[in-house]
C-alpha cells in the first residue's frame, strides 16, 4: 500500500508535468528539451519568494506560476516558433541549447543546496497501511483539482473544444476559421503553467535541486510517448502507471527475493520509451495517421 | 608547450567521434543522440574487462569491437524502423540506460567512481610520442572519412537524406546506407576509446554524459554539417576554447554555470546560423 501511495505521489507530479506536454507535443510535434529546466524554475521562484523575500505561500505560488508563463512564452517566441517554421526538428536542438543555459542560470541564481519550498519535518499519519503527511494529501487532492478543472475547460468550454480541433489537425481547425497559431502560442504557455506547477509541488514535497531537470523531462516523455500523441488523458494516466512501476520496481523483490537497486529507478521511464517506440510508437490510445 | 600538446590530442580525439557523427547527423540528417551511449558501450566493454576482469588486451580489444558493432547495428535497425522524432528520443533513451546500468553495475565497472590505472601500453607514455600517434591516427581517419564522404557511399547518404523515395526509387539501398554510415559511426567512437583513457589513465562515466553528446552536436552543427573540412575545424576551435575556460579567474562554482551557458548561446547561435542547412526544406513544386 505504501508502494501505490509513493506511486500517487510521484504520478501526480509527472501526471501535471506531462498533461501540457502531450498538448504541445500533439499540435506542434516539437519535443521540448528544456522542460525540466521549466519546471525547476517555477518551483525555485516560489521558494525565493516563500524564503527569502517572505512573502504568503499563495502569493508566492502565484509569482512563480507567472514567471512559469513568462518563461515559456519567451521559449516559444525566440526558441521554438522561428525556428518550427523551418523544420519540426529544429526545436528538439535549440531546446537542448535552452536547456543547458536554464542549467547555468539556475545553478548561478540558486547554487546546488537543496532547496524546499516548506522546509523542516512533517509529520505522518497512517493511511490505510500506509504513512503520509497532509501535506502530501493537498498535494495529491489540489493536482486532481487542477486536473479536473483542466478537462472541464478542455471537453465544456468554446475555447477547449478550440484546443482539441487544434490538437487533432490544426490545418483544418485553422480552415474553421480558429486562429490556430494563438492557440498554439496558448497551449504552451499553458504546458509552461502546469511545468511551474509540477516544480512548485516537488518544492513543497521535498526539496529541488538542479540534477533533478533531466529525470522530470525523461519521465515526461515516456509518460506522452507511453499514452499516445496529443492524448491529455494518456498521458495523465501513463504517467502514474509509470510512477507505480518505478515504485514496484525497487520496492518489490524480485527472483528470489532479490530487490533492485535504487539507481536503476530512472530506468523504468527509460524502458517505457524504448519498448512502446519500439512495439507501439502510437503509444496505448493514439491512433496511426494513414497517410497517402 | 605541454598544455599546446595537450589541446592537439584532446581535439584529436574528440575530432574522431565527430566525423563518425558528422556522416549519420551532418550528412545523413539522422537524428541520432545515442553516440556517447555507443562510447560507453566501447570504452567499457574493453576496459572494464581488461581491467577487473583480467582479459587480455587483445580479447578486450576484440569483444570491444563486437560490442561496438552490435550496438551501431542496433541503432542501424532502429532508425529504419522508427519516425526520425521517435528514434532521436529512443537513442537518447538508450544512452541513458547505458549509463545507469554502468553507475549502478558496481561490481564490473565501479560505479561513479569509474575504473583508474587505465594503462598507457602500448601506446608510448612519453606525452609527444604519444601526441605524435594519435594525431597520426587521426590523419588518417580524417583521409578515410574524407574519401568515404566523396565516394557513391557519400553521394547515396547525401541522395537519402534529402529525399528518402527518390532515392530508393533510383536503387540506393537505405538499410545498406544506414547500416555503413552507424558502423562508421561506431568505430570513431571504438577508436577514440581505446587512445581517451589510457591519455589521462581513467575510464569515468563523466565523461560520457549527455553534455558530451550536446558538445558533438555543436561541433557537427558549427561545422556545417556534412562538412569534414568545416567538422574538422570547429572540432579544434571548441576545444580550444573549452581548454582556455580553465584560465578564466572565476571561482569554480561560478565557472561551472557560466561555461554552459556559453556553450548553450554558442550551440544556440550555430543552430540559427545554420537553421537552412542543418534541416533542409524539401523543395516543393
Amino acid at each position: 500500500m505504501q508502494l501505490v501511495i509513493n506511486a500517487l505521489i510521484a504520478g501526480s507530479l509527472a501526471a501535471l508535468i506531462a498533461g501540457g506536454l502531450s498538448l504541445v507535443y500533439g499540435t506542434l510535434g516539437v519535443f521540448n528539451l528544456a522542460l525540466g529546466q521549466m519546471v525547476l524554475i517555477g518551483g525555485y521562484v516560489t521558494w525565493w519568494l516563500h524564503q527569502v523575500v517572505n512573502l504568503p505561500l499563495v502569493v508566492s505560488i502565484a509569482g512563480g506560476l507567472g514567471v512559469g508563463a513568462m518563461i515559456s512564452w519567451a521559449t516559444f517566441e525566440l526558441f521554438v516558433e522561428p525556428f518550427w517554421k523551418r523544420h519540426r526538428f529544429l526545436p528538439l536542438v535549440t531546446t537542448i541549447a535552452l536547456s543547458m543555459m536554464l542549467d547555468g542560470m539556475i545553478l548561478l541564481l540558486f547554487e546546488e543546496r537543496p532547496r524546499a519550498i516548506l522546509p523542516g519535518l512533517k509529520g505522518s499519519f497512517p493511511f490505510f497501511g500506509a504513512r503520509v503527511n497532509d501535506t502530501q494529501i493537498t498535494l495529491i487532492v489540489v493536482t486532481l483539482l487542477l486536473l479536473s478543472g483542466f478537462a472541464f475547460i478542455l471537453h465544456s468550454t468554446p475555447f477547449g473544444r478550440k484546443l482539441r480541433a487544434v490538437v487533432q489537425h490544426p490545418h483544418a481547425a485553422e480552415s474553421l476559421g480558429i486562429n490556430a497559431p494563438k492557440i498554439n502560442r496558448l497551449i504552451f504557455i499553458l504546458s509552461g503553467m502546469l511545468a511551474a506547477c509540477g516544480g512548485i509541488y516537488q518544492g513543497i514535497d521535498q526539496n529541488l535541486t538542479p540534477t533533478l531537470a533531466f529525470p522530470i523531462t525523461i519521465k515526461a516523455y515516456a509518460a506522452i510517448i507511453a499514452g499516445g500523441k496529443g492524448h491529455f488523458w494518456g498521458a495523465i494516466l501513463c504517467a502514474y502507471l509509470i510512477a507505480l512501476l518505478e515504485q514496484l520496481a525497487i520496492g518489490v523483490p524480485w527472483f528470489g527475493g532479490t530487490y533492485i537497486g535504487a539507481g536503476y529507478q530512472q530506468t523504468v521511464a527509460l524502458a517505457v520509451i524504448i519498448v512502446f517506440l519500439l512495439l507501439k510508437p502510437n503509444g496505448l490510445f493514439g491512433s496511426s495517421i494513414r497517410s497517402a | 608547450m605541454n598544455f599546446f600538446v595537450h589541446i592537439i590530442i584532446m581535439a584529436s580525439l574528440t575530432l574522431i567521434p565527430a566525423l563518425g557523427y558528422n556522416m549519420v547527423f551532418g550528412k545523413g540528417k539522422i537524428l541520432h543522440f545515442g553516440q556517447e551511449g555507443i562510447a560507453l558501450i566501447a570504452s567499457y566493454s574493453l576496459w572494464a574487462l581488461m581491467i577487473m576482469k583480467g582479459f587480455s588486451y587483445p580479447a578486450a580489444i576484440f569483444a570491444s569491437m563486437a560490442a561496438t558493432v552490435l550496438i551501431a547495428l542496433l541503432f542501424a535497425w532502429l532508425s529504419l524502423r522508427l519516425e526520425p522524432d521517435g528514434f532521436g528520443v529512443l537513442s537518447i533513451a538508450v544512452h541513458l540506460m547505458t549509463l545507469a546500468i554502468v553507475l549502478n553495475w558496481q561490481e564490473l565497472t565501479r560505479g561513479a567512481l569509474g575504473i583508474p590505472k587505465i594503462p598507457r601500453d602500448p601506446w608510448p607514455m612519453d606525452l609527444m610520442s604519444f601526441a605524435a600517434i594519435v594525431l597520426m591516427i587521426t590523419l588518417l581517419w580524417s583521409m578515410s572519412i574524407w574519401f568515404l564522404d566523396r565516394s557513391r557511399f557519400g553521394r547515396a547518404l547525401a541522395a537519402l537524406s534529402e529525399h528518402p523515395w527518390h532515392a530508393q526509387a533510383l536503387g540506393i539501398e537505405r538499410s545498406t546506407i544506414h547500416i555503413i554510415a552507424f558502423f562508421v559511426a561506431g568505430m570513431g567512437s571504438l577508436i577514440a576509446n581505446i587512445l581517451f583513457p589510457p591519455y589521462i589513465f581513467l575510464l569515468s562515466p563523466t565523461d560520457y554524459m549527455f553534455p558530451a553528446m550536446i558538445f558533438l552536436v555543436m561541433i557537427v552543427v558549427a561545422g556545417k554539417p556534412g562538412s569534414v573540412v568545416g567538422t574538422s575545424i570547429a572540432t579544434f576551435l571548441l576545444i580550444a576554447l573549452k581548454e582556455a575556460l580553465r584560465f578564466v579567474p572565476l571561482a569554480p562554482s561560478i565557472l561551472g554555470p557560466v561555461r554552459l551557458i556559453l556553450f548553450g548561446l554558442i550551440l544556440f547561435g550555430v543552430v540559427w546560423w545554420r537553421r537552412d542547412v542543418l534541416f533542409p526544406q524539401r523543395r516543393s513544386i
